[in-house]
């Protein structure tokens, strides 16, 4: 049963090698491309079933049989299974849409294989329990994203993926000199371990581990796009073909996010915070509490302003993701802030876990509604070739299907009633009502007022009203509409029955926080 | 006739007699590097720094058509199309060595075996060396040696030609 904990992973690697050869057979190729990601949904699927029903919460897997500490092990938790079920449903979602909305030679050349081993980047470092093993992750997704970003190579994209890969190399290359001194200072690399290790430093020797995971933290960051490493986000995500778009704000996002929530609450929560900074008996949080605070606050505002302005939809969407990181992050803040030891904040134990409930929560209604629009958006610009909204009007009439897509997939960005969304607001909300603090309400109200003004301008600009030229004669095909279509409607059944998603993002939530969980789980594994 | 642009006597009887000793210290890399220092990698880019000698010294067109048997013609075709494929052969073959293991704990040892175990076999009384050592990461190494041929002989193809 434990080789489930592997089968995402070997399924995204093995279609990857599968189409390298269908490379002549087009056809042929987008089947067993398109089939990889079912196969991935379902093994994804028993991945979910195996940890949440048959096994208590946690599925040990140690590469090579290699026992942790030593080996590499991989872990499947609720926090894991839950990111991987987001990945799975945006990464089909996306490989549907490429068939048709992907240009043939590109297709042909490399498209499908590299797809596949970003999806197997992405599945390993939700799985992995070993930090560097991490860092291997984040590089295997990377490589393929800079091909990916790049891939219309015309004078824009490249100035955008040579930024991207530039910023990201320089990323790598901070994220494994923490690593490197994080091994040097704490002798070890499982995350279990080291937290382990970490839980019995005295408070006076923790200071070089604070840094190293300050530089840690700041890579995080700059995978998620937060301010203030955002400013990559705009560019690549404008240069990347639709589906790879919405992988990259739907899922590799959340990568940076799943980082920080496993890093900072698993690991360096049990970490006592050098004297002197926030009193006696505080942890790391104490410290990460404010500066997410101010991350969250600059990358709502940054993204909601920056979104307002826009010119194209896709620059709007591009924005529009760095405010709703803005979001997922606020109320992280809160729940470091709240974890006991803390400082300042009452400590609470229940709005730990609600703070991340939130951001989970967030994370999946962001992922689904951010890749359905940049879908609407990619139909969009391959039937129209642009989507400047001077170009667009007038969508809702042509194509009532795809507009109500984008509608529905807005909403839930804004937040409204009974979708998936209007949740996650209402747990962002209630995390701030909860905490007694007016900075954060303030904040989420403005944000949220930041993102009805965008979207409906997008609407009103882009949708509305009688067509324009280009859109009154064009015909989008039908299988970009059947995508946006059907994500819509899981948007709006997440929203109605919402008690699996909010259960299962709680045990995400009780999965962060329980160090001596996961530590049991890893190191006891092994006897 | 010789003129300005062709390549020495000199490089060209010195690749004749280097390239043999790189190919064989690529083979001895390939095979001692799961303990010792080599590996597919390392032995992959030994191979074609091989081949990108003659190719300096001889030429594409010789490399291609005399000692790898590869036309090139076509984006996905030809030359590119083979190292293609040799690629692929490789990525398979690594991937597969790992997958074995389970495959292998599953019929044999109970389920036992996870992604990537690895094995070794010894086999003794061999003439000359008397012992050698088979280990199951020789096949990964050897994906990776195709890999990276492959990748790089590809390189130099898709270079070459501008």
């Amino acid at each position: 049963m434990t080789d489930l904990v592997v089968a995402p992973l070997l399924v995204a690697l093995f279609t990857a090698i599968a189409t390298l050869p269908l490379r002549s057979a087009q056809r042929v190729q987008q089947a067993v491309s398109v089939f990889g990601g079912v196969l991935y949904l379902v093994a994804v699927a028993a991945l979910v079933r195996a940890v949440r029903v048959d096994a208590d919460g946690y599925l040990v897997y140690e590469l090579s049989n290699w026992e942790a500490p030593f080996g590499i092990t991989l872990v499947a938790d609720d926090l894991s299974v839950l990111m991987l079920g987001l990945a799975a449903v945006v990464s089909l979602a996306a490989l549907v849409f490429s068939v048709r909305g992907i240009p043939e030679v590109g297709q042909r050349i490399s498209y499908h294989p590299l797809y596949h081993l970003m999806v197997v980047g992405i599945t390993g470092s939700f799985l992995t329990a070993d930090v560097f093993n991490l860092f291997v992750w984040f590089e295997v997704m990377l490589m393929s994203s800079y091909v990916l970003v790049v891939f219309y190579s015309g004078p824009d994209e490249t100035r955008a993926a040579l930024h991207y890969a530039f910023l990201n190399l320089l990323g790598s290359a901070v994220m494994l000199l923490a690593i490197g001194g994080l091994y040097a200072t704490t002798g070890t690399l499982n995350m279990a371990d080291m937290a382990e290790y970490l839980a019995t430093v005295p408070a006076s020797q923790t200071t070089p581990v604070l840094g190293l995971s300050a530089l840690l933290f700041a890579v995080f960051a700059l995978k998620a796009g937060i301010v203030p490493f955002q400013f990559w986000v705009p560019d690549a995500y404008r240069a990347a073909p639709a589906p790879v778009a919405a992988m990259l704000a739907g899922v590799v996002k959340k990568v940076g996010v799943y980082a920080i929530v496993r890093l900072l609450f698993t690991v360096f929560s049990v970490a006592a915070l050098p004297p002197g900074l926030f009193g006696e008996n505080a942890t790391f949080l104490a410290f990460y509490g404010p500066v997410l605070l101010v991350m969250a606050i600059g990358s709502v505002v940054v993204g909601g302003l920056g979104a307002v302005g826009r010119e194209d939809l896709d620059g709007l969407l591009a924005y529009s993701s760095i405010g709703q990181v803005g979001f997922i992050v606020l109320p992280l803040a809160v729940a470091a802030s709240a974890v006991p030891g803390a400082g300042a904040e009452i400590p609470r134990e229940g709005l730990v876990t609600l703070g991340i409930t939130a951001a989970l929560v967030y994370s999946v209604n962001h992922g689904l509604a951010k890749s359905l629009l940049f879908f609407v958006s990619g139909a969009l610009s391959r039937t129209l070739g642009t989507v400047r909204f001077d170009a667009l009007g007038g969508v809702s009439e042509r194509n009532p299907t795809l507009a109500g897509s984008f509608f529905v997939g807005a909403l839930a960005l804004i937040g409204i009633p009974p979708l998936s969304g209007f949740f996650g607001k209402l747990l962002v909300f209630d995390v701030g009502a909860q905490a007694g603090s007016t900075v954060v309400l303030a904040v989420a109200l403005a944000g949220a007022i930041l993102t009805i003004a965008y979207f409906t301008l997008a609407w009103s600009r882009g949708f509305w009203g009688p067509p324009s030229d280009a859109v009154a004669g064009a015909s989008v095909d039908r299988s970009f509409v059947l995508v946006a279509a059907v994500l819509a409607v899981s948007i709006v059944v997440l929203g109605v029955g919402f008690g699996p998603l909010y259960d299962l993002s709680y045990a995400g939530a009780q999965a962060a926080t329980e160090t001596q969980g996961y530590v049991d789980a890893v190191l006891g594994g092994s006897q | 006739m010789s003129t300005d642009t062709d390549t020495t006597v000199i490089a060209r009887t010195v690749v004749r007699v280097v390239v043999p000793v790189i190919l064989l210290t690529a083979v001895a890399l390939l095979l001692q590097g799961h303990n010792l220092p080599g590996g597919g990698f390392i032995a992959g880019v030994l191979t074609v720094t091989a081949f990108a000698l003659v190719y300096i010294v001889f030429g594409r067109e010789f490399l291609q058509r005399e000692l790898l048997h590869v036309d090139d013609d076509g984006f996905l075709g030809g030359s590119i199309g083979e190292y293609g494929r040799t690629f692929t052969f490789g990525l398979a073959l690594a991937a597969s060595s790992g997958l074995a293991a389970i495959v292998v704990g599953e019929l044999f040892a109970g389920g036992r075996y996870e992604f990537i175990t690895q094995g070794v076999w010894f086999v003794y009384h061999v003439p000359v060396y008397h012992e050698i050592e088979i280990p199951t990461a020789l096949f990964f190494d050897l994906g990776v040696y195709f890999v990276v041929v492959g990748a790089l002989l590809t390189i130099l193809a898709v270079v070459g030609r501008e």
